[in-house]
């Protein structure tokens, strides 16, 4: 199924506050905010019509940047602006962000030094990155505390690009934060992301990932170590529209207090991806009475010559491997902390740029001695 | 030819194979067409109800005025007229029958066509037979045994009739009336369907067996079923279809209550082979059934088994509220989608005592243009500590026209609970099928082979009787679907 876009972008943000109006703020009434009751966390405030704000620290060499609230947006903006992704709260940002910031790496720019994002302030925000054919890059994105914020972000990876996302959320008590990514993926292009949540009142990121071209590649990974009446909700949605394209996903969460673990994740192979590999696990750990996980791991599939699998585990520290550490003299606190870290470290050691991984193993420990 | 122009021809070869597309002559007795208060009233009176079972119906139907059609299940099929069907066709001149000689021998033949050998039945199999043929049941056999047992096996409208109390007491409680559009549907219009009741510490002295069956044109079917196990008692009970063809799609809206209280078992197996529509997804049964069974007791046990081959539209969830401490679920599941016929079928493992267990194989089989979905729901609720549920859905794609979709949901709320799921989805591999013909083993065989290897664990959980019949259809619904 291939949306019929209109040309300019002012049609495409026409069409997209129809479709917003006619849904309205999410609740969990809506199959997709199930477990995330969005109108509820937001009361009486709603989402309102503030605009929120973006930096990116020191621009490395060989990224062009654009700032999308200025006039005159160059070509490529205008191509792929608001092309990808309708889910609600996309449209939503569509429709009420008069700016953001886009960002274009050209044709095989390979840059080593990672681009630094936050998104920032209360509001509706919108983000574009394009990385041209064989282009590669590193983007660290910060997530900025906030009442409420609503990004929509799109990446346009060229064949044979190469992107690795690292999205560190902090932990938040009062914030309702949205973010939902749509991706374009080109043939033997390869996405890679990683996601770190610690919760905050409602914290949803939300990803669609288009499987364009022949051996274009997703691989998605994430941990969450929620407290308190955190939340947090990684919901993706990868469709293998071409055969022989390849995904993965491995969510590991740890929820303790009142916290709330929310994974949906959905595979669509579409009528004739022979040869589509999809594989998927969502593994929560639950630590405390109050604790919910809530996983949904679902597969829709229209092709028969394909490899797609998945699994999905709740439960608690396994007592045995506990007693075999407190055998050998490890206090229980102490052993329970190591079980955890060993837990998620499958999920962090997808990591590929060893300085954010080695922050995300720091970051973890902090917040598995706060849950533990 | 190609492979799949091939596929086509062998398709459209064994269209006319339904066996049990036939219509039997019968005068039928009908409500008149539509639903109104006034169906309602002419089905109670028909049934001659008491005045609280026709306030029970009255008070379903005003709600489901009320109510709107679900539609997120994953099929698709034209809006269905309430207003142009008959809700209510019995064959005429068949009063309840003392023995099988009574019965109209035209229905006999009916029997003998669908392959129910009833009086081999009663001499050979040792399966009391409660048959339906369309909304009336005419035959009940091996009472006298049962009687002894104080198994109560009847029609329900005879029960609501002769124990209006133990209807009164569980009728409705696992199944609400307002439970869900289809499910309210039956409560105001049911025809008629089955009771049992096994008492204290009763193992039922055979497999109760109840073949549904369609006939009169146009008319839905809207079987009632209730089974009470009460403490410590068994009873496996056994539930087959067929349907003769028909080009007019056919509604048929059943609801299954099962009730275990402490120790009980109850064991539910269904094979369902109802007519699926012609190749070009003509016609068909519209199979939207609501299925529950409530381990109310301690430490007591509910398990289903189906095997689905039938009907263009499945919608059919057979859950289990684990709600005594210790009880456990089990769902056991093939379901076969070949030409244009669509499945959403899965369960519910509701986990509210603590110690409880469910266990969930589903395997699906989607063939030609067909689309099969799992959906499930573990829940898992705060007071179910130490629950365990481990599921396994399987899906095999048969062709690339067709679909295999999985939505498993999965809800704890408790830390000592652990769950795990598990999916894949495969095709029959060329190498296995390359390996029977090899040996000389046809094409169909084959597939038959492969697909009964694949059903194995489920196939298992039939009792024997069941067992040799499923393992047949599962190979006849997949005739000529490998090109």
């Amino acid at each position: 199924m291939t949306l019929v876009l209109p040309s300019t972008i002012e049609a495409r943000k026409a069409e997209a506050a129809t479709i917003f109006g006619s849904h309205g703020v999410p609740t969990r009434r809506v199959e997709e905010w199930k477990y995330s009751d969005l109108k509820v966390a937001l009361g009486e405030a709603g989402i309102g019509t503030d605009q929120a704000l973006w930096q990116v620290d020191t621009l490395p060499d060989g990224v062009e940047m654009f700032d999308l609230s200025r006039n005159g947006a160059p070509d490529w903006v205008q191509k792929h602006f608001a092309t990808a992704g309708r889910n609600i709260m996309g449209t939503a940002s569509l429709t009420l962000s008069d700016g953001g910031v886009a960002l274009r790496i050209a044709k095989g720019a390979k840059i080593s030094r990672p681009l630094k994002l936050t998104f920032q302030g209360n509001g509706h925000v919108r983000g574009l990155l394009v990385l041209e054919d064989g282009a590669s890059l590193t983007l660290v994105e910060s997530v900025g505390i906030a009442d409420f914020r609503n990004v929509g972000f799109e990446i346009v990876l060229g064949e044979g690009a190469s992107l690795e996302h690292v999205r560190i959320s902090q932990q938040s008590a009062d914030a309702v934060l949205v973010e939902e990514a749509s991706l374009c993926i080109a043939a033997g292009a390869r996405y890679c992301a990683h996601f770190v949540g610690f919760g905050s009142k409602l914290s949803r990121m939300e990803l669609e990932i288009a499987l364009e071209g022949e051996g274009a590649q997703a691989h998605l990974s994430g941990v969450s170590v929620l407290d308190g009446k955190r939340h947090s909700d990684v919901t993706t949605h990868v469709i293998h529209r071409h055969g022989n394209t390849a995904s993965t996903q491995l969510f590991k969460h740890v929820a303790g207090g009142n916290a709330r673990a929310v994974y949906q994740g959905k595979v669509t192979v579409a009528k004739g991806a022979d040869g589509s590999d999809s594989h998927q696990s969502a593994k929560a750990l639950l630590l405390s009475e109050n604790a919910e996980a809530d996983l949904k791991p679902e597969l829709e599939i229209f092709a028969d010559d394909v490899k797609c699998a998945h699994g999905a585990a709740v439960g608690d520290l396994d007592a045995e491997s506990l007693f075999y550490l407190r055998a050998r003299g490890i206090p229980e606190a102490e052993a329970r902390g190591l079980l955890l870290q060993a837990f998620l470290e499958d999920a962090v050691a997808e990591i590929v740029n060893i300085d954010q991984r080695e922050l995300v193993r720091t970051e973890l420990l902090t917040a598995l001695k706060r849950v533990a | 030819m190609s492979i799949a122009a091939e596929t086509k021809a062998q398709v459209a070869e064994i269209g006319d194979k339904y066996k049990y597309g036939f219509v039997t002559d019968i005068e039928m007795e009908m409500a008149p067409r539509g639903l109104s208060e006034g169906t309602v009233r002419y089905i109670s009176a028909k049934k001659g109800e008491p005045e609280w079972m026709l306030e029970w119906r009255l008070a379903a139907f005003k709600r489901w005025g009320a109510m709107k059609e679900p539609n997120w299940a994953r099929v698709h099929y034209p809006r269905i007229d309430y207003q142009n069907s008959y809700y209510y066709a019995a064959p005429k001149n068949t009063p309840l029958k003392q023995s099988l000689d009574e019965v109209d021998p035209k229905l006999l033949e009916t029997y003998k066509k669908l392959g129910i050998p009833l009086q081999e039945q009663m001499a050979l199999a040792g399966v009391a037979v409660d048959a339906v043929f369309d909304s009336v049941s005419v035959a009940t056999t091996f009472k006298a045994k049962l009687n002894e047992a104080g198994v109560i096996f009847c029609p329900i409208s005879e029960a609501i009739r002769d124990y209006p109390d133990l209807v009164k007491k569980y009728l409705g409680t696992v199944v609400p009336v307002t439970d869900n559009f289809f499910a309210t549907l039956n409560s105001a219009v049911f025809s008629d369907g089955t009771f049992v009741y096994v008492p204290k510490g009763v193992r039922c002295p055979m497999e109760l067996s109840t073949y549904f069956r369609i006939n009169a044109s146009e008319t839905g079917q809207f079987e009632r079923t209730l089974i009470v196990a009460d403490e410590g008692s068994y009873v496996s009970y056994l539930e087959g279809c067929t349907a003769p063809k028909r080009d007019e799609n056919q509604l048929h809206a059943a609801v299954v209550e099962l009730v275990a209280l402490d120790n009980a078992e109850i064991k539910y197996s269904t094979v369902q082979n109802w007519y699926p529509g012609d190749e070009n997804g003509l016609g068909g049964i519209f199979n939207f059934v609501t299925k529950r069974g409530d381990c109310r007791g301690k430490k007591s046990k509910i398990s289903w088994t189906q095997v689905e081959t039938g009907s263009a539209i499945t919608w059919k969830y057979p859950s289990c509220i684990l709600r005594g401490d210790e009880s456990v679920g089990e769902f056991y599941s093939i379901a076969i989608a070949n030409n244009y016929q669509q499945a959403d079928t899965g369960t519910k493992m509701i986990h509210l005592g603590a110690n409880t267990r469910s266990r969930i194989i589903s395997k699906g089989i989607s063939a030609g243009k067909a689309q099969n979905t799992y959906r499930g729901l573990v829940s898992i609720y705060g007071k179910a500590k130490n629950a365990r549920n481990y599921t396994q859905c399987d899906s095999l794609l048969i062709g690339g026209d067709c679909g295999a979709h999985t939505v498993p949901y999965i809800e704890s709320r408790n830390p000592t609970a652990r769950i795990e799921h598990e999916a894949t989805t495969s095709k029959i591999a060329e190498d296995q099928l390359f390996y029977c013909l090899a040996r000389g083993i046809p094409q169909d065989e084959a597939v038959s082979l492969i697909v009964n290897g694949f059903c194995k664990e489920v196939l298992q959980q039939l009792p024997m009787e069941f067992a040799v019949e499923a393992q047949k259809l599962v190979g006849i619904s997949l005739e000529g679907s490998v090109g």
